[in-house]
């Protein structure tokens, strides 16, 4: 077959364009650390990663979320902890009240301090977080009772707010404050504890056995409310640790589709360095020789 | 003394022959970077004798020819508007790819980040910092959706310049053609067209890389082309040009041929595929760009419509409402009222403004399979339209990387029977050269023979 001048050095040409070719894709990815910088460098891995770093930015939504919904959680616990506690002094000074040997003095300070631990209860369902009331009801903008005096009856709503902390998870960040402090009862607590503290200034005993036993169903009331804020912060900690797990993982394999294995990048970027050489080189001496320079 | 006479002109004749060797040689080698230019070789004969006594009247030479396999010549005017259709489609869809964006920040960012402001409103609904959060997203994504159309669309423009380009480079071509086919049947298949024989078949050649075209032969030398399906280009040294025409509403070029639009029908060459990217692959991503802000839109104001603002109002549109499925991406937009006022964006599920029932059901849209008959959301969405504009862009690169190497083949196959080899030329040089002298001696002992013989009579 007939080598000619232009053949030879077209195939050469090719051979070299395709070295520097090569060289400049393994340049890329040594100096950006990424394997794809258009689709077309492999469409499916592209594709891959675009959903790979879409989790990811999911996941980091949840856990922002998860974050936000535990600092609320542990609000609502501590104020309705302080409600427990309230309550229990109430039944403490409800006690002491319950005997008819106590002069009228001592009656009004006992009363005094039931009516304390009324207001510590207002106080304690008055709590907010970040201005939104957290006893409201979906009603966070309105504070769920008004001090007056009178304490206002609940103005808030029959609704919870519920935030998405996995894509199959959500938990109550708000407390239906009416459903804590009255349930099913005909009057609130603050309403509870204010006859009770006139029964205990007027001595009235049957009064006070009322409200003893109307505290009692508030406390379990409250309690419970407690229980299910303590479950959800416990699944909250254990669905952060899936979420950092599966973050890890989003990232991992977005990185395998995307990322550049730097050894065999750097490895690569030697080997097409030294063939863009060889093809060089190759033209160079292909092109010494020549009839032209043996003739006299 | 007859026959020293004539053996001195043979001695002429022969020393002519050599010299024009050492001509053609000489033309070989100042042509060897001449695109289309095929070797020439000198037709030697040697005169016969004139009588008994005579051994031959040395040599003539018949003329030069080119040497030039035509079938090599027709396969590369096959496969070359294949590889340049490849060629041009790869290129316009480089563009294309660079039109989507880089591959961390591209338009699935900016969907991303509308969605987790949903998430964070659901959080804090009553925030207003929550709410403009959700309006810059939703403002972001619009810009992103338009940039994006945006730049489809230049692309396609881009692409019909480069049409009207080639119907521009085409006319010249075979009015050039023509000409050809004129002059070389008014001089005749002999060595004087061989030059003109070679601008014919690379005129051919380039016009093989711009459109796919079909020849024929003629036996004045001449060469009939047609393209798309049979239209006329050249016929004989008639040139029939191609036209465009901007049609409406889009003003792309259409392609005519003798008035009758030929533009579907091209189906090689880079005018080809720059048919292909303009007419076909582009509008197919852009429908696909389209259809995700139209799902989008209609979505989110689906179920922003049953949610309640800070007021307690029944929410309006978030988006403004596309009018359909086309245009939507380049149309798409915040609404008007919603924009200059977060309050109105409606988060809450009843009409309370610290509910977030509705947040949350737009945050959950990210997951909602509201695309391809309710097999796909709107992340994968796009993540397919990445994929399909890859495929397509590295199909094409892979089509014509192969279609390159047949080529380069049948050039490697076409250059050993046309192209110059120094090498050889340099031996052709030698060999011509030797001859010359030979002969030159030759003549100088004949002359010296004839004055011997004109010296007996003194």
């Amino acid at each position: 077959m007939r080598v000619t001048f232009n053949s030879g050095f077209a195939n050469a040409l090719a051979a070299i364009n395709a070295a520097a070719e090569r060289l400049l894709q393994r340049q890329q990815e040594v100096a950006t650390g990424r394997r794809l910088h258009v689709p077309s460098d492999d469409p499916s891995a592209m594709s891959g990663a675009i959903g790979a770093r879409n989790e990811a930015r999911v996941l980091d939504q949840y856990r922002r979320t998860t974050d936000s919904a535990e600092s609320r959680l542990h609000v609502l616990d501590s104020a309705l902890t302080e409600v427990i506690k309230s309550l229990t002094t109430a039944q403490s000074h409800a006690a002491a009240a319950r005997t008819t040997v106590l002069t009228p003095e001592q009656r009004d300070a006992l009363a005094l301090a039931i009516e304390g631990t009324r207001d510590a209860i207002l106080n304690s369902v008055s709590t907010s977080y970040n201005g939104l009331f957290l006893f409201s009801g979906s009603a966070s903008a309105t504070e769920p009772y008004s001090k007056g005096p009178p304490i206002s009856a609940y103005q808030g709503d029959n609704l919870t707010v519920s935030v998405d902390v996995t894509r199959t998870r959500e938990v109550a960040v708000t407390a239906n404050g009416d459903a804590v402090l009255r349930g099913s009862e005909p009057d609130d607590v603050f309403v509870v504890l204010s006859n009770l503290a006139t029964a205990a200034r007027t001595g009235d005993m049957a009064g006070i056995d009322q409200g003893f036993a109307a505290l009692d169903r508030a406390f379990d009331r409250v309690t419970t409310a407690q229980s299910r804020v303590g479950a959800d912060l416990s699944a909250i900690e254990s669905q952060r640790r899936h979420l950092d797990e599966m973050r890890r993982a989003a990232d991992r394999q977005r990185s395998t589709l995307e990322d550049a294995n730097l050894a065999e990048s750097i490895s690569g970027l030697t080997s097409a360095e030294q063939a863009q050489r060889a093809a060089l080189s190759a033209l160079s001496t292909a092109n010494r020789l020549s009839l032209f320079d043996f003739l006299r | 003394m007859p026959g020293l006479f004539s053996m001195l002109s043979a001695a002429a004749r022969a020393l002519e022959a050599q010299r024009f060797g050492l001509d053609v040689t000489g033309q070989n080698v100042a042509n060897v970077n001449t695109p289309g230019y095929a070797r020439r070789v000198v037709d030697l004969a040697a005169v016969p004798p004139v009588d008994r006594v005579s051994a031959g009247g040395g040599v003539e030479v018949l003329g030069t020819r080119a040497l030039r396999d035509r079938m090599y010549d027709r396969q590369l005017w096959t496969e070359l508007p294949g590889e340049h259709l490849q060629q041009s489609v790869a290129d316009g869809l480089g563009v294309v790819e660079i039109a989507l964006g880089p591959p961390d920040d591209g338009l699935d960012k900016d969907l991303a980040a509308l969605f987790d402001a949903f998430a964070r409103l659901a959080d804090t609904p009553t925030s207003a910092t929550a709410r403009h959060e959700v309006i810059a997203s939703a403002e972001g994504l619009v810009s992103a959706f338009r940039d994006t159309a945006g730049r489809l669309s230049a692309a396609r423009r881009d692409a019909d310049v480069r049409i009207r380009g080639a119907v521009a480079d085409i006319n010249q071509l075979v009015t050039r053609i023509a000409e050809l086919n004129d002059a070389i049947s008014a001089i005749g298949l002999t060595g004087r067209s061989l030059s003109l024989q070679d601008e014919q078949r690379e005129a051919v050649k380039t016009l093989a890389a711009i459109v796919d075209v079909q020849t024929i032969d003629r036996a004045d030398g001449g060469v009939d082309v047609s393209f798309a399906r049979g239209r006329p280009l050249v016929v004989g040294e008639h040139a029939y040009q191609v036209s465009v025409t901007s049609t409406p509403p889009s003003g792309f070029a259409t392609v005519l041929s003798e008035g009758i639009d030929v533009t579907a029908t091209i189906a090689g060459g880079r005018l080809g595929g720059d048919v292909q990217v303009r007419d076909t692959l582009i509008p197919a991503y852009a429908t696909r760009l389209d259809t995700l802000a139209y799902t989008l839109a209609t979505e989110v104001n689906a179920l922003h419509g049953t949610g309640f603002d800070l007021n307690g109002t029944a929410g309006g549109a978030f988006f403004q409402p596309p009018g359909g499925v086309a245009g939507a991406a380049s149309s798409l937009s915040v609404d008007n009222a919603l924009a200059g006022d977060p309050g109105l964006v409606a988060a809450a599920g009843v009409a309370s403004p610290g509910d977030n029932q509705v947040a949350r059901a737009l945050a959950d849209l990210r997951d909602a399979r509201v695309l391809g008959g309710g097999t796909t959301t709107l992340l994968q969405g796009w993540a397919e339209l990445v994929f399909v504009v890859g495929t397509d862009g590295s199909a094409a690169q892979a089509a014509a990387r192969s279609s390159g190497e047949v080529v380069q083949q049948i050039e490697t196959l076409r250059d050993g029977v046309s192209g110059i080899s120094l090498d050889e030329e340099a031996a052709m040089m030698m060999r011509f050269q030797r001859a010359y002298e030979a002969n030159a001696r030759f003549f100088t002992v004949i002359d010296e023979s004839l004055q011997v013989l004109l010296g007996l009579g003194r």
